[in-house]
């Protein structure tokens, strides 16, 4: 083989860091699907404004990026997951090896149609199972971490989390990405990595919406102290082990994505505050905010698994039911009353 | 394709290869020494990687010496060989001669000791192939289970599964039949059976032969070989020997790579992935993968030392042994109540230690000549992905691949433990999915499910311990209910059924009474205490133990629902 190359699929702001990243140590292949914007990125070697690292190419063919790449980081967001991975799928081996940092679940069914009586669980999948169930690859792993894309891009340091049940995937991973700036953990837990970089979007909407009411720290502490054990105790209910919550991808991620006016899912939370309607933000935001996907897709697992989780279901009647923001807090308020949180003994 | 279906007087079928002497179990006794050697070599190298120091195989070493002083003083068997006491004894006063570097120059060496202890144990382990003995068994066998199975409902299959699967009227014989033989003589076949009873290594040797599979090998474990009459029959026949008391690294490397090695040279091999018999009378939901990963490494091994078109390839097919009754459920459901959330480790017992208890336990399994089923599920390679008729792999998808891609890392074939490890865990997982959807319900699974349930229905609020502590005579259900309960389940297995999910046997298209009284009539044919009874209208049972064992076989389907 060549000089080796690893696959970057989606040009949207994370993928864009990640091939920044990658492109230190090696050539990359950033996969954009648009043929246009493919061009455009090709002629200005900009995306959102950042340039891009000397030694990445965009290509719009999943064919040749399976063909230069064994080692592929697929970063787009999880609703368009599928399509994407079925598409690509006829191009894939058991030879490749797939790291996705997508912090979002997969339906398979419309989750605006579902009830949540007629769920099964197996119908929610996380993208490492996925790809699984789409691919015949086998190695596959995630990145989840305290990552914001942009810090990333202006070269701040930064740290992630690799998981997955092959520690090959995983020293692979770290290789690849490693660099002066940016740390790189293995964890062999692929299904509590993923489950706490995807619930902790909802949290951050939270945290969100507390700064648009102009509250300060005590109440984003009070919030992502309890968003944490709520997220444990959601993770457990699906088969999760709470030791991956409380690393980098756990409370890493949500502290991160709770402080950052950067964060998208921040962003909705804090713009619901101010009493913009959730259509017009999504329509101005232009990316998508997990966060929301997560709500819906988070309600209907509550309610089947009957997990404790008062803050999900409230943020989702302030999001999708209009429930009055304010009401909103002090049903939580009245809600906690009993002790103090503690996720050891969860 | 389904391949072609073969009738009762079919059987025995025609060897797939007619000369014996070609065949691979006999080639590897013929060349017996060279592949004694090459497993020591490989032994040596794999325990030399791992503890790859003097001192750290000087520690391993002393490891061994401990457990095996253990072994010998506390877990003593006949079947150890005299000199057993001598030979570690030696060992271990040339290994205290290792310490003395400064005092005399003494030219031992941790490697000389590593050799001789892993000579001791390939010679332990290795099994021979004898034609003579072969042949004579092949005469004998057909005769003592022509009769256990001589009075099985042979015809019902007949009807029930005409479209992809073979049978056989006499002992009805479920899966692809002519594919597993094709492949036999285009790679190497691993059969992975449930375990059940004792009976299922002669039963399952007997019925691969009646295949015309070319004999395989497989691992008994060392205390049978203390049976005087089992003992020269096994060893002949090409059994190995697997010590479950020697827990040390270098006697497990020794068996793992003496069953690579034989698969390597195309030994057809059975597995027990569920390591010892299942206690609880269900079928295995866990497997112990040691003896698996070994089919995987031999695949790996051919892809290293072949071109890729020419490597041969390691097909596994599940097999599930369907019993009306096993013989040995009374002792079998005990061990698991008394283990059951304390040690997982079993004592091996003894309970066919002697050649009259293996008579009595033959003679009573014929005499009381129950029927059993047997059904193969997919062939798969040794990822687990399902394989055609002309041995090409297709995953989940669909998808035609190349399995030695999964060994492969940017561009390169390589080594590692760990990711090796993970690909057995996922043919385990679909082992296990295969045990599931190929188990064959019988009548008597059916009833004593249902009777088992309704009691437990019954005495709400009672533990199972305490259920099943209860006097026999306590208990009681009336038989309307039970029908009732029955028809319910029946209702649902017909729909798993038609899902893909489980095989059931004809019988359970019979009207519910013919079901109860046709369960009940095989249930209850061996054992003293009638795990079911009727008198009138009232339904009962002698030993609620037993009960709970044959309930077991299907407590993995979701049917409690249904009653």
């Amino acid at each position: 083989m060549n000089e080796k190359t690893v696959g970057v699929i989606g040009a949207g702001s994370f993928g864009t860091a990640i091939a920044n990243l990658l492109g230190e140590n090696q050539r990359v292949l950033l996969y954009e699907r648009k043929t246009d914007v493919a061009e455009q990125i090709r002629q200005t070697r900009k995306v959102r404004g950042y340039d891009l690292h000397e030694r990445v190419e965009i290509s719009t063919s999943f064919e040749q990026v399976a063909k230069d790449c064994f080692l592929i980081f697929p970063a787009i967001p999880s609703h368009h997951f599928k399509e994407m991975i079925v598409d690509f799928s006829q191009h894939l081996r058991p030879d490749h090896i797939m790291i996705h940092a997508t912090k979002g679940l997969h339906c398979e069914f419309d989750i605006d149609q579902a009830q949540s009586k007629h769920l099964r669980l197996k119908d929610i999948k996380t993208m490492s199972e996925l790809i699984l169930q789409e691919t015949g690859i086998v190695r596959v792993g995630c990145l989840a971490g305290p990552n914001l894309a942009g810090e990333i891009l202006d070269k701040q340091p930064a740290a992630t989390v690799i998981a997955s049940r092959f520690d090959e995937v995983i020293r692979l991973g770290i290789e690849a990405l490693k660099s002066d700036r940016f740390q790189v953990y293995g964890n062999r837990d692929i299904l509590g990595i993923e489950l706490a970089g995807v619930l902790k979007n909802y949290v951050a909407i939270a945290s969100g919406a507390l700064s648009g009411l102009g509250y300060g720290e005590n109440a984003r502490a009070l919030l992502i102290t309890r968003g944490m054990g709520e997220m444990i105790y959601i993770g457990k209910s699906l088969g999760a082990d709470k030791r991956a919550f409380l690393g980098m991808a756990g409370i890493g991620d949500l502290i991160a994505t709770c402080t950052s006016p950067k964060s998208r899912n921040f962003t909705v939370g804090y713009r619901i505050a101010k009493g913009e309607s959730l259509s017009d933000i999504l329509a101005s935001i232009g990316e998508v905010a997990e966060g929301v996907r997560t709500l819906k897709i988070g309600k209907l697992i509550v309610e089947h698994t009957g997990a404790n989780a008062p803050l999900l279901l409230t943020i989702h009647k302030v999001i999708f039911e209009g429930l009055n923001i304010e009401t909103a807090v002090r049903m939580l308020m009245r809600h906690y009353t009993t002790a103090d949180a503690d996720y050891l003994d969860l | 394709m389904a391949g072609r279906q073969y009738s009762a007087q079919d059987y025995p079928l025609p060897y797939v290869i007619e000369d014996l002497k070609k065949w691979p179990i006999y080639q590897l006794t013929a060349d017996k020494e060279a592949f004694l050697e090459q497993v020591k070599a490989r032994t040596r190298e794999k325990i030399k990687s791992k503890f790859n120091t003097n001192e750290a195989l000087k520690a391993e070493l002393a490891r061994v010496l401990y457990q095996e002083r253990i072994r010998l003083t506390e877990k003593a068997w006949k079947a150890d060989p005299k000199d057993e006491k001598q030979f570690w004894n030696n060992i271990k006063s040339k290994f205290v001669k290792l310490d003395q570097v400064n005092e005399v120059v003494t030219d031992i060496t941790e490697d000389q000791l590593l050799d001789e202890i892993i000579d001791r144990y390939a010679n332990e382990i290795v099994g021979e192939f004898d034609e003579r003995t072969f042949q004579f068994a092949e005469k004998i066998l057909p005769q003592f289970f022509g009769r256990v199975l001589s009075a099985a409902p042979g015809k019902w299959l007949k009807t029930f599964a005409g479209n992809v699967k073979t049978l056989h009227e006499k002992i009805p014989i479920i899966g692809d039949i002519e594919k597993i033989r094709h492949l036999s003589t285009k790679g190497t076949v691993i059969v992975v059976p449930t375990h059940f009873s004792n009976m299922d290594s002669i039963m399952v040797g007997w019925l691969l032969n009646e295949l015309g599979l070319p004999a395989f090998t497989y691992g008994a474990g060392l205390n049978l070989f203390s049976i005087g009459l089992l003992s020269g029959f096994m060893n002949r026949l090409g059994a190995y020997k697997v010590d479950r008391r020697k827990k040390n690294s270098v006697y497990l490397e020794t068996l793992k790579t003496y069953s690579t090695v034989a698969i390597q040279r195309g030994a057809h091999s059975i597995f027990f992935p569920g390591g010892t018999r299942s206690r609880s009378g269900s079928v295995e939901k866990k497997l112990k993968l040691g003896l698996l990963g070994t089919a995987l490494e031999a695949q790996k091994l051919h892809y290293k030392n072949f071109p890729t078109e020419m490597a041969p390839k390691i097909y596994v097919v599940p097999c599930i042994i369907n019993y009306h009754f096993v013989l040995e459920a009374p002792g079998l459901i005990n061990d698991y109540l008394k283990e059951t959330g304390k040690e997982k480790f079993f004592r091996e017992n003894d309970e066919y230690s002697t050649s009259v208890k293996l008579i009595r336990f033959i003679y009573k399994f014929i005499s009381a000549s129950s029927s059993l089923t047997v059904s193969f599920g997919e062939v798969m390679d040794v990822l687990g992905n399902k394989v055609d008729e002309n041995g090409d792999s297709h995953n989940h998808l669909g998808q035609k691949i190349d399995v030695k891609k999964y060994f492969i890392t940017n561009g390169e074939l390589n080594d590692d433990e760990q990711r090796d490890a993970e690909y057995v865990k996922l043919l385990g997982e679909k082992i296990l999915d295969n045990y599931h959807r190929y188990n064959v319900v019988l009548t008597s699974h059916l009833v004593c499910f249902t009777v088992f349930e309704l009691l437990r229905r019954k005495y709400k609020g009672v533990d199972l311990f305490t259920l099943l502590r209860t006097p026999a005579e306590d208990v009681s259900l009336s038989y309307d209910e039970v029908a009732e309960g029955v028809s319910n389940v029946k209702e649902r297995l017909k729909q798993l059924y038609d899902d893909g999910d489980v095989i059931i046997s004809p019988e359970l298209r019979w009207n519910v009474e013919k079901i109860i009284e046709h369960g009940m009539k095989n249930i209850n044919m061996y054992h003293t205490a009638s795990p079911i009874t009727r008198s009138g209208n009232t339904i009962g049972s002698e030993d609620l133990k037993l009960l709970y064992y044959y309930h077991n076989r299907l407590d993995d389907y979701g049917l409690e629902k249904y009653i």
